[in-house]
């Protein structure tokens, strides 16, 4: 789930001329030997997989025995509105899009100097893009044979990634546990896609029905080839122009739909700031800080919810990304939500904190009544088995795992890296529980952690016209997608290193410690951020 | 960057190294406690609670001078959310992770505390003494464990106060402002108990709590005019109680005012009417003759013990920029004496869940200038189960209505209201609380 590097979607979607090009058939052969080259202590190698992936590895004259494979997250499949890769992207952790206004940098460099390899592939090869992440395990074994192979020195291996590459990476270690040392996700998927996937669709959902009853949203998803991704990107652009409006106006003209509230004096912007809290949306965004008033922006909720306004569309492209690959593995017809009860889905809390953007709690009331009413979207009963069965794990990996996550992630909601905390522990008290029964081999470790990167406390800034500018370098951590400092990228790596020499995650107190040197990373072990709003599901 | 790398060489290589953090009690040490608290000091909703924050200090810093608890001194640190519960958010992660205390005690307000009491609960912090009528943050201690009021519920005194509306105003049509949200939503369900129910946009006028300063409550008063209410209850914060007394007195509209006591705060009414440019004398007259209720003795109530020992502990410790007794310093020194009670009873073996478990199992126990005891219990977290009525004098002075003063009780639920007899016990020579 890359971010949408240097372009601003709504912008390149009312440009968008679409160049769609025909997937090509994956055809395995044999791969061939790397193709090696030293330069400035460092060789080079380059490649190709079986099916015809590429792939690089980067070995320094100083390796001090540990070999780091990257795994990047999910890929658009066709062009257009979003860039298709072609080739290996990164190497190394990757701090996609900082500040919105820095191009992407890695710490390639810097791991390097210290003495670590480095491995990657692309696993976009041939049209195999989307959410491909099951079928991503095998080149990710295939990747580190050759490397092990060509490399006998790796004493120890380092599996991490970004983004979709949590769901790779946890099928994979539990179908291969010995061919990693410790594990590491970065702004990763760690909840079922179904989980997640429910509530990008939610948000076209809720979209009909506030805003332009037109959308069909998930439903429109999942059509084959160009033709289908063009629906499915038709689906997006009309999000995008109501997106656009609210932009310009602030939300601030009445409700048009549903009727029922056309004349209810609830301004749209209420049924943004909802749709937002249903969904997941972060109230925290690149420029909005949720908390800093003026007098336009006269109270936290409305900068929430100018927040949610600026996270809204990236959330709806993932779902786009995401859903129409789906869709077309699976069929269309993915997303049902007859049984939904969008009222459970308001958090109490919020329902308090953002009362005043809601409209009180009449205008909750008023929007969740209506909701409760209107007509819903139902799936294919069997593909929407299929979609809840899809990348299904059992959290038992017992390798030590470090997590890393922005506190207000725009597209993979934080909420994943708790909910994948949860379940480790779930299937750690599990395995106690029967070790204790027996008391037979060693006894079970929770070996999982979770460090999360804030944002500074306030940052908004108005314009000299009083308005919230949205065009500034914004939070310097904490927000965005895959967007982290160097000094946290290389936090988190020296954990993975010494947790692969250990074999045990770091200590609550080496976490606190590493807090106190790397600004705006949480020592906070607690620290827990909203969950996912399907969480149980 | 090279320094960056040997950097995190040098930290990988602490992991081995650092020694295993001993299990103790945040906050606690030998010789301190630390407690936190979020309220607003600052902005438009600070006046009067900016108060509650420097007389819990000065009661602490009071029984400090005695030795402390247990041989612990009491900090009590204080963050100021300015009433934006976004910014409670941070102010209690960094009370929680940078100040590392003990338990929040004392922090002021609903829509702000909403924002935090699930991770406080999730961490098992101590939430004690909460400043906040709402009552669903109370009766369900299986959802709030950790969490204890320091009022009595906005449904308690709305049925209490229906009740002697009833009684006392039996022919007069009957109307209320309230915003809406769970304040205003409490108060209207005790009212409605009670007996007494409105008509939305006759007799009932509502607005969304914080557009009082901006969009005023002029529409509102005018509507309950026109629809000729003659008394109408207030479940509304004090500064909109204070522009709805303003925005009646232009429309020369004066009609009974009845107003949960959180909402009636004569220095709050005062300061905002001040702002206004209402001098002190004209806002004391426009407060006059509104009738309100309160669990504890009014602060003018110089004779009674508990107040003649807060005010002469205040005059010596307070060190705040505005010291002056009123009923937020009273409430806050009040809070104060309750948490000291706690920490007693709690033991010098003093952990989280220790003193949660005391103070849910011994609510009878803590004593306090209340008049009314406290309904701690493994079924509910409700504060204070009983109020008096009392009405504004010329120089804002609740005064009971009854002579002598009747207590009355009730629950958070359909219960009956009837009449408290409650004998509260007597404060120590030193004002120090006693439990055991």
């Amino acid at each position: 789930m890359k971010s949408m590097t240097k372009r601003k979607l709504i912008a390149a979607l009312g440009a968008a001329t679409l160049v769609v090009t025909a997937s090509v058939a994956i055809t395995p052969s044999a791969s061939a030997a790397p193709v090696c080259a030293t330069a400035k202590s460092i060789e080079t190698c380059t490649g190709t997989l079986t099916n015809g992936a590429g792939y690089l590895l980067k070995m320094p004259v100083n390796f001090k025995g540990i070999m780091y494979f990257w795994e990047h997250g999910v890929r658009p499949t066709y062009p257009g509105i979003f860039s298709v890769p072609t080739g290996v992207e990164e190497i190394a952790p990757t701090s996609a899009n900082k500040n919105g206004v820095t191009d992407p940098f890695d710490i390639s460099k810097e791991m390097l100097q210290s003495g670590k390899g480095l491995a990657s592939y692309d696993g976009t090869v041939k049209g195999m893009r989307g959410w491909n992440v099951s079928f991503r395990v095998e080149m990710i074994k295939e990747l580190i044979d050759i490397t092990t192979a060509k490399y006998p020195q790796i004493q120890k291996k380092v599996l991490y990634g970004a983004s979709g590459a949590g769901g790779s990476l946890t099928e994979f270690v539990e179908k291969y546990p010995t061919y990693a040392d410790s594990v590491g996700l970065m702004a990763g998927v760690g909840a079922p896609i179904s989980v997640n996937g429910q509530s990008g669709c939610d948000l076209f959902y809720l979209l009909s029905v506030f805003a332009d009853p037109t959308i069909k949203g998930c439903a429109a998803m999942g059509g084959k080839g160009a033709a289908g991704w063009m629906a499915a990107v038709g689906e997006l652009q009309k999000a995008a122009a109501l997106l656009t409006a609210w932009s310009k106006n602030l939300g601030a003209p009445g409700l048009e739909y549903p009727a029922a509230l056309k004349g209810s004096g609830i301004p749209q912007r209420s049924a943004l700031l909802l749709m937002g809290l249903l969904g997941g949306v972060p109230t925290k965004s690149l420029h909005m800080d949720g908390i800093s008033t003026n007098a336009v922006i006269a109270e936290h909720s409305i900068n929430a919810t100018v927040a949610i306004l600026e996270n809204f569309q990236y959330a709806l492209g993932t779902t786009v990304i995401t859903g129409n690959s789906i869709g077309e593995m699976i069929g269309p017809g993915f997303y049902d939500n007859t049984k939904t009860n969008y009222s459970a889905l308001l958090d109490e809390g919020d329902a308090g904190r953002y009362n005043l953007g809601l409209s009180g709690d009449d205008g909750i009331n008023a929007m969740l009544g209506v909701l409760a009413m209107a007509p819903r979207v139902t799936g294919n009963a069997d593909t929407v088995a299929t979609f809840k069965a899809m990348g299904k794990v059992s959290y038992s990996s017992t390798l030590p795992t470090i997590l890393l996550h922005n506190e207000a992630d725009r597209l993979v909601q934080s909420g994943n890296t708790a909910y994948y905390v949860d379940k480790k522990r779930e299937a750690y008290e599990a395995a106690l529980t029967k070790w204790e029964a027996s008391k037979v081999g060693p006894k079970p470790r929770f070996n999982t952690l979770a460090i999360y990167a804030l944002t500074p406390e306030t940052y908004t800034k108005f314009t000299a016209a009083g308005l919230p500018d949205l065009t500034g370098a914004g939070a310097v951590s904490g927000v965005e997608h895959q967007s982290f400092t160097k000094k946290q990228m290389l936090a988190w790596v020296g954990m993975l290193d010494v947790a692969a020499k250990s074999g045990k995650v770091p200590t609550g107190a080496y976490v606190e410690y590493l807090a106190t040197k790397v600004p705006y990373l949480s020592g906070d072990l607690d620290f827990r951020p909203n969950d996912l709003k399907h969480y149980n599901k | 960057m090279i320094t960056i790398v040997a950097a995190f060489a040098a930290s990988a290589l602490a992991v081995s190294i650092l020694p295993a953090q001993a299990a103790t009690t945040p906050g606690v040490s030998a010789t301190e406690i630390v407690l936190g608290m979020q309220l607003p000091q600052t902005g438009a909703a600070s006046p009067g609670y900016n108060k509650v924050d420097d007389a819990m200090r000065a009661y602490f810093d009071y029984v400090n001078s005695k030795g402390g608890v247990h041989g612990r001194n009491i900090k009590l640190v204080v963050k100021d959310d300015a009433y934006k519960a976004g910014l409670t958010v941070t102010t209690a992660s960094a009370l929680i992770n940078k100040d590392k205390v003990f338990a929040m005690v004392g922090s002021v307000g609903t829509q702000t505390h909403i924002s935090v009491i699930k991770d406080i609960n999730r961490r098992g912090i101590p939430d004690l003494f909460v400043n906040s009528g709402y009552s669903g943050f109370y009766t369900d201690p299986k959802k709030y464990p950790t969490t204890f009021g320091a009022l009595g519920t906005y449904v308690t005194e709305a049925k209490i106060l229906g009740k002697y509306v009833k009684e006392t105003f039996p022919t007069k049509k009957l109307g209320i402002l309230y915003q809406t949200d769970d304040f205003g939503r409490n108060t209207v369900e005790g009212l409605k108990i009670s007996g007494l129910t409105f008509e939305a946009r006759k007799t009932a006028a509502t607005f969304i709590a914080g557009t009082q300063g901006s969009l005023g409550l002029d529409a509102q008063m005018k509507q309950l005019q026109a629809n000729g209410v003659e008394v109408v209850f207030i479940g509304a914060v004090a500064s909109a109680f204070a522009i709805a007394v303003g925005a009646a007195a232009k429309i020369a509209y004066r009609p009974q005012f009845v107003v949960i006591s959180v909402g009636s705060d004569a220095t709050t009414f005062q300061t905002i009417l001040g702002a206004g440019g209402i001098p002190a004398a004209s806002s004391a007259g426009l407060l006059a003759g509104t009738i309100s209720a309160s669990h504890a003795p009014s602060p003018s109530e110089t004779s009674d013990e508990y107040v003649k020992a807060f005010i002469k502990i205040n005059d010596e410790f307070n060190k705040g920029p505005d010291k002056r007794w009123d009923n937020n310093v009273l409430q806050g020194m009040n809070i104060g004496y309750l948490m000291t009670s706690a920490l007693l009873g709690a033991g010098k073996n003093l952990t989280r869940p220790g003193i949660i478990n005391y103070v849910q199992s011994n609510g009878a126990k803590l004593s306090s200038a209340a008049l009314a005891p406290l309904g701690y219990s493994a079924t509910t977290h409700e504060a204070f189960t009983g109020f008096w009525v009392g009405k504004y004098d010329a120089k804002t002075a609740l005064i009971p209505v009854d002579s002598p003063r009747k207590l009355w009780t009730t629950d958070s639920a359909n219960g009956a209201v009837t009449e408290l007899k409650y004998t509260r016990p007597a404060i120590a020579a030193d004002a120090l609380p006693k439990v055991g």
